[in-house]
């Protein structure tokens, strides 16, 4: 059972996303686009190239700069949509990411190079990063106590 | 080719048949005096031996820019329909393309959007699960309904302002004529999933918009970048606005579903505008003072069109959940109208026409909220 966030987490997630065709349908599809993630000080890349999301690291907080936009929340936040996404087959209407990115004063998609074009990749691939988080339904994830 | 597509048509059968039809005219052909046929045209091509490769996203527009076919210039100086490439022909008469100028039109990311809107497609009969959908009180079924009316309205409007500059665009900078009319068809397809969920749950079409912007959008003919500043980027931002507050209080999946694919179309709009202009500002530095003389008239024409109460109120009741709350719903307008502006301001920045110093009062306060 992969830890989040840690790189066999996302490898996880990221393996189940490219091999299911319906997330390539119905909005979903071509994406190019570099997306971080920020979970309390753990940072990590994930590249979505064409119709896959074919690389995934871990890296320092500064390297966040290489992405388009980057998701930040607390980590509780971060455990309380896994976790509906789980319990609902996907997240419910108070879980979705743009949802959630309109309930932070800052928002949940942030950028570290201050460029308005690839931070609204956010918005343009919305449908693909959804799916990649709704694909964690289909693991079993574990979350540390402190969490 | 589509598995079916390939089950539908037997080569051999294919084959037997185009192998009677050429004994049919051989036959005929003994009867029947025809000169020596003129094969010269098969010599006539710019560029022979082209094999474009396809690339990890398929074989896609831009691979297809090899050599002359992918030569670009800054001015196309042809005034037929002759596709970017083709060998010319003496003698067409012309059909007096107005957009000739690169920087009045081009985009770099246009081959790409145009590939994105048709890989990342949607059916509003289908990918919706309209059986979500379930009854709401009267007040708010009639709001959605008057927010459905309006957005439905103005993606018709957008495929009319398109269409009517699509015919003068130059067929030299074909990446941008595809790409535009991907953005008419996701328009339609806007048109018609509002219209179908205004017209699916015991309500039904509103108030048609006072239509101030629309007028303006309409009868803009100063220039295709002009147009751009004001339909991608100032109605851009807010239809954008308005798709990412419908999807944060949609009362169902239906409605979650439908704003947020809105949403990715319509970004992906904006990505045409600011590439656009960016390219128009840098390449033509007047295009800068002019899209800000242009904007200070724009916006306050949608500031006027704003203090039509009919849409804010609408939406008040929608974000309130009710009459009863459309006193609080009315912050949450103010909370959003100050999104729309930091968008819009974000864009114009973008683009380098940053819109401070000239920018209403009544939207800048709004960003306060």
């Amino acid at each position: 059972m992969p830890q989040f966030p840690s790189t066999e987490w996302f490898q996880q997630v990221s393996d189940i996303f490219n091999a299911d065709e319906s997330y390539q349908q119905a909005g979903g599809g071509l994406c190019d686009a570099t997306m971080g993630i920020k979970v309390a000080a753990q940072s990590y890349i994930l590249v979505f190239e064409g119709a896959e999301c074919g690389d995934v690291r871990q890296v320092p907080e500064a390297d966040l700069t290489e992405a388009d936009f980057y998701l930040d929340m607390p980590t509780h936040e971060w455990k309380e949509m896994l976790r509906n996404i789980k319990d609902n087959n996907g997240a419910d209407l108070d879980h979705t990411l743009n949802t959630l990115d309109m309930g932070k004063d800052e928002g949940l998609a942030l950028t570290m190079n201050g460029d308005q074009y690839r931070q609204d990749f956010f918005y343009r691939y919305n449908q693909t990063f959804q799916y990649f988080f709704d694909a964690s339904a289909r693991i079993d994830t574990h979350f540390t106590k402190e969490d | 080719m589509a598995d079916s597509e390939q089950k539908s048509v037997n080569p051999q059968t294919a084959q037997t048949s185009a192998a009677r039809a050429t004994q049919r005219a051989a036959d005929e052909a003994d009867n029947v005096e025809i000169a020596p046929p003129d094969l010269s045209w098969m010599r006539n091509t710019l560029q022979w031996g082209t094999r474009a490769k396809p690339t990890k996203n398929g074989l896609t527009i831009n691979a297809l820019n090899i050599g002359v076919y992918g030569d670009i210039p800054d001015f196309w100086d042809d005034q037929t329909r002759k596709p970017r490439g083709a060998y010319p022909v003496p003698g067409v008469a012309p059909l007096g393309f107005e957009v000739r100028e690169k920087h009045e039109l081009w985009a770099d990311n246009a081959a790409d959007l145009y590939e994105e809107a048709i890989q990342r497609r949607w059916v509003p009969a289908t990918d919706i699960p309209w059986q979500t959908i379930q009854p709401l009180p009267d007040d708010v079924e009639a709001a959605f309904c008057q927010l459905c009316t309006e957005l439905s309205q103005n993606a018709s409007i957008e495929i009319e302002v398109i269409g009517a500059w699509q015919q003068k665009l130059s067929y030299g900078f074909h990446e941008v004529k595809l790409f535009l009319a991907s953005q008419m068809f996701d328009n339609a397809r806007h048109f018609e999933a509002f219209r179908k969920r205004a017209l699916s749950n015991g309500g039904g079409l509103g108030l048609e918009s006072k239509g101030e912007i629309n007028r303006m959008l309409l009868e803009s003919t100063g220039g295709w970048p002009e147009t751009v500043v004001m339909l991608h980027l100032l109605r851009g931002a807010f239809t954008f606005t308005l798709y990412r507050y419908g999807e944060l209080f949609a009362h169902n999946p239906a409605e979650k579903i439908l704003f947020a694919r809105c949403l990715q179309d319509k970004a992906r709009h904006i990505a045409y505008g600011l590439s656009h202009l960016r390219y128009a500002t840098s390449h033509n530095p007047d295009k800068a003072i002019v899209f800000s003389r242009l904007m200070n008239i724009a916006e306050r024409v949608f500031v006027r069109e704003l203090n039509d109460p009919v849409l804010k109120e609408a939406l008040a009741i929608i974000f309130g959940g009710g009459i009863e709350g459309a006193r609080s719903g009315m912050l949450q307008y103010e909370r959003m109208m100050g999104d729309f502006a930091r968008q819009y301001l974000a864009n114009m920045e973008y683009i380098g026409v940053p819109r401070e110093a000239g920018f209403p009062q009544e939207l800048a306060k709004l960003m306060e909220a």
